[in-house]
């Protein structure tokens, strides 16, 4: 029997293991890799461990499928390890090797991964805060119209003028969403409106949270306007959290209260086209606005304006006014230039196949 | 003190979870998992205020006797039934976690309740893509006729049998828009410009043949995967790269406290 398997062994294909400390990772975690002979029908791959090559190794894990790479996060830091690799086919080991260099796991102090990231952070941050200081100066920076916004005003005032309610819904996102907090900046904007106009605002919504951030914000709005007598806490109340429930409450609301005007700005999924095709139903201006790109089609089908992704972020600059925010927007478009300009001179060098180039390595990195 | 505090401690998170991203190193590689653990714990706690909201608003209904009081009154009979229900299964059983989704109470509640009636929910958004898609489509401008043209050479090239129709329903779309061509001629005095139009009408006629009996009925699925793959994908990542761009620059109005709006 053991010379059976001495035999099997001394016939085995030597496969070229290698282990290493897990790149760009926070420790605790050693990389083994080997090669695989692409005729072999592999049946497991068994992968054996220890901390002294004097001593006899541990089997730590057997994979059943073709893998050529191992991540062992059962190490601890500043530890060498030793690695062996044994191939299956069927029962029979075809190959086997062992690992000549011990593999130390550490913690990495930078993401080499990310550096692409950083560099675009670095430069996009220092074009931002180059145009807000400019702003400080400049307090007459041009942006251009967003019709949306604009008839913000339009439908409060129809809303107003038929005497019903006005319906803000913030969609399924959470407080930790942008377009969460960038859909807030427009419910203030809606809240003022409507305490000039004495109007009720009426907002559903979807998480507690995003509740009672939704209440301080119209109550803000109604004492900027400087009627906060006329805020209703009642009006800005908790639904559900369960999205057809929530689809469901709302076209309620929608059916019952008949609102004059509807505002859809937030996160939305699948049901972004039910509440607005029930807005629509019951005749309401309706402003929609989201940056979930699958939705924006059925809200540009379905409702008079839409705020299409960027433009939401840019709303609460907009419509404050206030000189450091439109700085952001118009670093943001200089940047989108800048971009615009990159991805064109890469299309040009693809389509014509200009290669080995240093600009090549540049977007190569990115 | 009342902003400074709550703009410091945006500030400091922020800038903390961009550090984050790009030291893996301890303790900031898990400060994401950290932060995000803090926030599920407040989330939880903040359902109570949800609670509190949603009984309150229709216990006001009720109080009122406002139009839609009965439904209120469903509603709250439902939530203290359903909690109940949770609470005398807890008592009888008390290994027995009510909200599993092996429990008696909770597969009959979701299999029955709830799931037939997100279904319905879900099931309505036929219609209405169906309502949407009608105004949408309607070709009364140069946009929505392009519109209509592409969204037809789409479904025709993502069905079964839209190869085999392929040639029948271009036909048919030729044949309106060389009506409307040859109609709208009908109707100038203008010599020349009647003249353009009587041509565009007959080349709408002309076209019907190479294009829609012998280009698409062969290739419709890959001129309808290129649609998608090349005009549409080129329109939404330009969007997207909008969007990314927007979200890191209201991120950053955030940290540096420029935008307030979430707070008081």
């Amino acid at each position: 029997m053991k010379l059976a398997i001495l035999l099997l062994l001394w016939q085995a294909s030597p496969v070229n293991v290698r282990a290493y400390d897990t790149p760009n990772d926070a420790g605790g975690s050693i990389t083994v890799t080997w090669g695989l002979d692409t005729t072999w029908a592999v049946s497991k791959i068994e992968i054996y461990r220890t901390q002294d090559p004097n001593v006899p190794d541990t089997l730590i894990e057997t994979l059943f499928k073709v893998e050529t790479q191992f991540q062992d996060l059962g190490v601890v830091d500043k530890t060498p390890y030793y690695y062996r690799v044994q191939i299956y086919q069927g029962d029979s080991l075809i190959a086997e090797g062992k690992t000549t260099q011990p593999a130390i796991s550490t913690a990495q102090w930078f993401n080499s991964r990310r550096l692409s990231v950083l560099i675009i952070l670095i430069f996009y941050t220092a074009f931002l805060i180059y145009f807000i200081m400019r702003a400080r100066v400049d307090k007459n920076l041009f942006i251009r119209k967003i019709a949306g916004l604009e008839a913000i005003d339009e439908a409060v005032g129809r809303s107003t003028e038929m005497g019903r309610p006005i319906l803000y819904v913030m969609g399924l996102g959470f407080i930790s969403d942008i377009p969460t907090v960038a859909s807030l900046a427009i419910l203030k904007r809606v809240a003022y409106k409507a305490a000039e106009y004495e109007a009720d605002v009426i907002v559903p919504c979807y998480d507690p949270i995003v509740m009672v951030a939704a209440q301080e914000t119209v109550k803000e709005g109604y004492i900027e306007a400087g009627r906060p007598d006329l805020y209703k806490e009642s009006n800005i109340y908790y639904l559900t959290s369960d999205q057809f429930g929530y689809a469901a409450g709302v076209d309620g609301i929608m059916m019952r209260q008949r609102p004059g005007a509807v505002f859809l700005q937030g996160y939305f999924y699948a049901e972004s086209l039910i509440l607005a095709e029930t807005g629509h139903s019951i005749g309401a201006i309706q402003i929609s606005g989201t940056t979930a790109v699958t939705q924006l089609p059925f809200f540009i089908a379905s409702t008079d304006y839409t705020l299409i992704g960027e433009e939401m972020y840019a709303a609460s600059a907009y419509l404050s006014r206030d000189a450091l925010s439109l700085g952001t927007i118009k670093g943001e478009d200089y940047i989108k230039m800048v971009l615009v300009i990159i991805i064109f001179i890469g299309s040009l060098m693809e389509t014509f196949g200009i290669g080995n180039h240093m600009l090549v390595n540049f977007f190569n990195i990115f | 003190m009342k902003k400074e505090i709550p703009l410091a401690i945006t500030f400091i998170s922020g800038f903390l979870l961009v550090l984050a991203l790009f030291i893996p190193h301890k303790p900031f590689g898990n400060l994401e998992e950290i932060f995000n653990d803090w926030y599920i714990i407040v989330s939880g706690f903040t359902m109570l205020l949800g609670i509190d909201s949603l009984l309150g608003y229709n216990f006001g209904k009720i109080r009122r006797k406002e139009k839609d009081a009965p439904y209120a009154l469903i509603l709250i009979l439902s939530f203290f039934l359903t909690l109940l229900w949770g609470v005398i299964e807890i008592i009888r059983t008390p290994e027995h976690n009510p909200f599993s989704p092996s429990s008696t109470f909770s597969r009959y509640f979701y299999n029955s309740i709830f799931v037939p009636l997100q279904s319905t929910m879900f099931a309505i958004l036929s219609f209405f893509i169906a309502s949407a898609a009608y105004r949408a489509f309607r070709a009364k401008e140069f946009n929505s006729a392009l519109l209509l043209v592409s969204a037809v050479i789409v479904m025709l090239g993502r069905i079964p049998l839209g190869q085999g129709a392929a040639p029948y329903v271009i036909t048919i779309i030729f044949l309106i828009f060389a009506w409307y061509f040859y109609s709208e001629a009908v109707g100038i005095t203008e010599t020349r410009i009647k003249l353009i139009y009587i041509l565009v009408a007959i080349l709408f006629v002309v076209l019907i043949y190479p294009i829609g009996w012998v280009y698409l009925r062969q290739h419709i699925p890959s001129f309808s995967d290129w649609l998608m793959n090349v005009p549409q994908m080129a329109g939404k990542r330009g969007i997207m790269i909008g969007i990314a761009l927007g979200g890191i620059a209201m991120s950053i109005r955030i940290i540096l406290g420029i935008e307030r709006t979430y707070m008081k």
